[in-house]
């Protein structure tokens, strides 16, 4: 039994282990510095063991920290009408309930299992009841602390504090026997990541009990709850019983993992297929240009669904919006104040809004996983001159496809402005449209950009650029940050015309030097 | 024509997978490129079709005594895996290729006579790409790159996935492009090698060498190649 464990215990840490030093190796110039052998480097090594270690002492406790932090006191303290100790009582029963079934840890396949089971054929007896006794004693173990420190905040008695977490572990157990029981009954195997609707409708009733209730003034008596926890520690004693004795892990555990390597293999695919899926089979489109004009036009109409389709639902909703807002500021002209105002210093806010609705990320990925992950290939198609030909063409029709929902929010903000009682200086509204129309050119050019000069995949459509998703991420994190800044609309208007069109200038500039050789395959 | 390869190199850190390429290739002749897993043959291509940027050495075509760079147009690949654009009908494909290197076919012909060529089926000539078939697919692949009629032909394990019909349509028609033109061609089968090529080359030790046949019967040839290729587990 030790021997399973200690084995399985390694095994994971290999497989963390090597996930960490996988994921240094992926982070620009880190990567440039680790060598090709660092998978037996010492230091290391040694170094990405702590972390693994770490890692497992947060899992055991971090996890329910943040379960009692928000699930159970952050909302529970919403409801303040109710005394504390019950409704804490109630909340924390009703999610742990449901636990019981989500959160199983003996019917979740995960790859650790299909390695040990399947590949590297253990006991699968041994390995399940083994693990899954570690993780009740991690659930016993992590719940302690916790349930002392929010259970005794929460005028709950000192000794239903230290059983909590017995009937947390219990009611676990019970579930679990359930599920083996059912299976001998019915050869079905639960899976906790793929509930039946019967379950989720379940979930979602307990979920609505556990914080429903409460908001309509019905929570349980907290001596009820204390009652049914405690009813929860002889369940799992009869459960544990029934895991211990179960014999057909194996069976179980084949069918779990089998569908589990399925998903692995299926994931990869999922991305192509449904890229794949956005051409339309439209017999009828057809084209009448030549050379890359007509590549760029059969492209652009046969990929309507997430490029034009899409940007016109966006405009639409964008006009509906404003509609409405301008009807609300005529109903309701003692808002107009307070909107003007929110219009002058907002902009930054726009970032944002105009980073979400931008067509950027679909058509790069559509432009590689249709069209140039297959013509890349050909040598015909990589000669210099033809790469900066295609790529005006592509960033005309971008900025075209983008520019549209921008014309209708520019425009509608001007107007909200002037509806909202207008502003002494009339530039005002001339660079409210232009720094929207500006935003809409620059993450048109910035997507293809990064594109063009990262192209971040290699022939089998993985993603291999570090530097890419870096970018990507920045760029989302800077657009998330404007929307916390405040900044009054001509200061900051002006800024962002300036910088998008030094950024575009630059930009175009880098792609006339680099991207014939930047635009490649990767390998 | 002649393609020569100096004191080619590319290492990946530390791992020197090409460490002096030395050849010549001539035109008119297929080479089988044989290698052991791992060997470099697709590095070695890539290098060739400047997909991966070289360490150090040289390659370039030789017409009537005189030495020239590579162009991106002197090389046709054909990848293992054939990759076609899968928004696009086999012959908007063909017509995009053709309004692109307007300059560089000679004598160009309507886009029917090419699929008549590959025995493309009339009715899957307006199908989008995405629906063909593995082997259809590998056809187009194989048009576009010779209606250029390139000066060198890369062929990276390209008869494999293969059914036996297409299969033996292929070896036909790479038969009679090999005129006027060097083929490579990498493979694993070594009696396709036999059957297909002039002349085998393997690639070991990071380096070409060239196997004689001189008057060996195919059975000495090919243990022949084999004892040459085993070498490396004892160098």
């Amino acid at each position: 039994m030790l021997k399973t464990l200690r084995i399985s215990f390694a095994l994971r840490n290999t497989y963390r282990v090597n996930g960490i030093l996988y994921s240094l190796k992926q982070i620009p110039l880190l990567k440039k510095i680790l060598p090709q052998t660092l998978y037996r480097v010492r230091g290391l090594k040694i170094f990405a063991n702590v972390l693994s270690v770490i890692f497992e002492v947060l899992s055991v406790f971090l996890g329910k920290l943040l379960y009692f932090i928000t699930m159970v006191c952050g909302i529970g303290m919403l409801y303040d009408k109710v005394p504390s100790n019950q409704i804490y009582l109630h909340i924390l029963l009703f999610l742990t309930f449901i636990g019981a079934w989500i959160n199983t840890g003996l019917f979740n396949p995960t790859k650790d299992k299909y390695y040990a089971m399947i590949l590297m054929r253990m006991s699968a007896r041994e390995y399940t009841v083994v693990n899954y006794v570690y993780l009740i004693l991690k659930v016993i173990i992590g719940f302690l602390p916790f349930s002392v420190l929010f259970g005794l905040g929460n005028g709950i008695p000192l000794w239903f504090c230290i059983l909590f977490p017995f009937c947390a572990a219990g009611i676990k157990m019970a579930a679990a026997a359930y599920s083996l029981r059912d299976y001998e009954k019915r050869g079905i195997v639960y899976n906790e990541n793929k509930l039946n609707k019967y379950l989720w409708v379940m979930t979602a009733l307990i979920l609505a009990a556990a914080y429903g209730l409460p908001a309509i003034g019905i929570v349980l008596p907290a001596a009820v709850s204390i009652t049914v926890f405690l009813a929860f520690i002889p369940a799992g004693c009869a459960g544990l019983r029934k895991i211990l004795k179960f014999q057909n892990y194996r069976e179980i555990n084949r069918q779990l993992l089998y569908q589990l390597n399925n998903q692995m293999d299926s994931a990869k695919q999922a991305v192509k297929k449904t890229t794949q899926e956005a051409i339309s089979a439209d017999a009828s489109i057809t084209s009448k240009r030549r050379g890359f004009e007509y590549l760029n036009e059969l492209f652009i109409k046969r990929h309507q669904k997430i490029l034009w389709k899409a940007a016109k639902k966006i405009t639409f909703v964008c006009a509906a919006i404003i509609f409405i807002s301008l009807l609300a500021l005529y109903l309701a002209p003692q808002a107009k104040d307070k909107v003007n105002r929110l219009i002058l210093n907002w902009l930054p806010y726009f970032t944002f809004i105009m980073y979400a609705i931008n067509r950027g990320t679909g058509f790069t990925r559509a432009l590689f996983m249709n069209c140039d992950h297959s013509l890349l290939t050909y040598s015909f198609y990589k000669q210099p001159g033809l790469i900066l030909k295609l790529f005006r063409i592509r960033l005309r029709e971008i900025i075209k496809i983008n520019i549209m929902p921008a014309f209708v929010i520019g425009g509608g903000l001007s107007l909200i402005l002037y509806a909202s009682g207008g502003t002494d200086n009339p530039l005002n509204y001339i660079v409210l449209f232009v720094s929207i129309i500006c935003m809409s050119v620059f993450f048109s050019i910035h997507y293809l950009t990064v594109y063009y000069l990262l192209q971040p995949y290699n022939a089998a459509s993985e993603m291999k650029s570090g530097t890419y998703q870096i970018i990507m991420s920045v760029t989302y994190f800077i657009c998330y940050i404007m929307m916390q800044v405040k900044i009054p609309l001509l200061i900051f208007g002006i800024c962002c015309i300036a910088f998008c069109v030094i950024y575009s200038i630059a930009a175009c500039i880098l792609i006339y030097r680099l991207a014939p050789k930047t635009f490649r395959l990767r390998t | 024509m002649k393609f020569i390869i100096e004191h080619l190199t590319k290492n990946f850190e530390k791992k020197e997978v090409l460490k002096d390429i030395n050849f010549t290739f001539e035109e008119g002749k297929i080479y089988g490129l044989l290698g052991r897993n791992g060997a470099g043959k697709t590095t070695l291509f890539n290098c060739l079709n400047k997909d991966i940027k070289s360490d150090g050495g040289a390659f370039y075509i030789e017409e009537n005594g005189v030495r020239r760079d590579v162009k991106a147009e002197d090389i046709g690949y054909v990848l293992s895996t054939p990759t076609v654009p899968e928004f696009l009908t086999g012959r908007e494909f063909l017509k995009f290729f053709m309004d692109i290197n307007r300059s560089s076919v000679k004598d160009p012909k309507p886009l029917d006579y090419y699929f008549d060529y590959m025995s493309i089926d009339p009715d899957d000539r307006d199908k989008l790409l995405k629906d063909y078939s593995h082997g259809m697919k590998n056809k187009m692949q194989m048009l576009i790159n010779i209606i250029a009629k390139p000066n060198i032909l890369l062929l990276d394990e390209p008869l494999t996935s293969l059914d036996v019909v297409v299969a033996e349509e292929m070896k036909q028609l790479l038969r009679s492009l090999k005129q006027e033109r060097i083929t490579i061609f990498s493979t694993h089968i070594m009696d396709l090698a036999l059957d297909l090529c002039d002349e085998i080359v393997l690639l070991s030790h990071g380096e070409l060498e060239s196997v004689e046949k001189s008057n060996l019967d195919n059975q000495e040839f090919k243990a022949k190649i084999i004892a040459a290729l085993r070498e490396e587990d004892n160098a």
